[in-house]
């Protein structure tokens, strides 16, 4: 099982969302077409992969390489 | 389904049955393919698994059949 | 006793496929199924060729979940929908899960969701989760892996650099100091 306690596995999504915003490339994202910005913008948000890959229109491991392009980590 | 070959023997050994699907599977058009049908086909050659390769090339059967005929592919009985 | 049986989600293996030791999986598990709907989401030429590869070796195996395990799943997506303390879960990790939960399978997943399911749903707490971070950390509890007892976070750094993937601090804190236990017990 995951080695850390359930408040901690909850509390985690903070300082992922801020690894996020921090690490990714802003350049890149404000570069993209609407739907993609938007896309990886709310990634960074959310963390959630499979509902960002289907607002940019995307398969899932597409939306990935992605989100390597842009330098956006995924954080788990 | 197409060219299947019956090689007359009761039981065919699988390594046996790998060989000649290697050795006539036309090369050329598995490797002018997209990755996902490519890596099925080769899948396919290796193990003449057609429910796993069809899956694997995101294909019905019937589809990743055609696409075996095209690659010269034996489905050996 | 390990378990020779793990099922694995799309999130884990189009990481996992990236890392520079991803064979190290199959020395843990006798073998690794993948339903079809995980399947399915795969596109990129490395993690199909890798796939390909473990299937044809039988060191993955097509998973073809049956009707029950299906509406099961459908239930656990409606569930995690129903809880705001659960992240959402998608069908391909509901099928993980639901396949841990009758198989007795260790699911492999990067899902949030499905990470916190167990802890939250009881009807899954027996399910068994594991992200890369316990994967590699098991393999260097089995000796699959060998430690850098002079930098410990080396085995994960390499993961994060693969794949740029990178482990929450504490979970990583945590591992790390395992790793110092174990350089410590074989010294």
């Amino acid at each position: 099982m995951p080695i850390e306690s359930l408040e901690e596995l909850l509390s985690e999504e903070k300082e992922a969302r801020e690894i996020r915003r921090r690490m990714a490339d802003w350049r890149f994202i404000e570069s993209q077409p609407p739907r993609i910005r938007e896309a990886l913008k709310y990634y960074i948000e959310t963390g959630d992969i499979r509902r960002a890959a289907k607002l940019a229109g995307l398969a899932l491991e597409d939306f990935r390489s992605l989100l390597r392009r842009a330098r956006i980590p995924v954080v788990v | 389904m197409g060219d299947t070959v019956a090689l007359g023997e009761e039981v065919l050994d699988p390594r046996r049955a790998r060989e000649i699907r290697r050795r006539m599977a036309d090369w050329r058009f598995i490797e002018s393919q997209p990755p996902r049908i490519r890596e099925a086909l080769k899948y396919y050659i290796e193990t003449g698994d057609m429910y796993v390769a069809a899956r694997l090339a995101g294909l019905k059967i019937e589809e990743f059949n055609e696409i075996r005929i095209r690659a010269r592919i034996p489905n050996i009985a | 006793m390990h378990r020779p049986f793990a099922v694995a989600d799309t999130c884990f293996l189009i990481d996992w496929a990236r890392y520079r030791r991803r064979d190290i999986l199959f020395k843990l598990f006798r073998t690794v199924f993948v339903p079809e709907q995980v399947l399915d989401e795969i596109r990129s030429e490395n993690t199909v060729a890798w796939i390909a590869g473990a299937l044809a070796r039988g060191w993955l195996s097509l998973y073809t979940p049956s009707s029950m395990e299906v509406e099961e799943a459908i239930r656990l997506v409606e569930w995690s929908r129903l809880h705001p303390q659960a992240a959402a879960i998608d069908m391909p990790e509901a099928l993980c899960l639901v396949v841990g939960r009758r198989r007795g399978y260790i699911v492999l997943t990067e899902n949030r969701g499905a990470l916190l399911a167990p802890r939250l749903n009881k009807d899954y707490s027996g399910v068994e989760v594991w992200r890369a971070l316990e994967v590699i950390l098991e393999a260097l509890r089995r000796g699959i892996l060998e430690p850098n007892c002079e930098r410990p976070d080396t085995v994960f750094r390499e993961y994060s650099l693969d794949t740029l993937h990178l482990f929450p601090s504490k979970a990583l804190e945590e591992a790390v100091k395992e790793v110092r236990r174990l350089c410590l017990s074989r010294a």
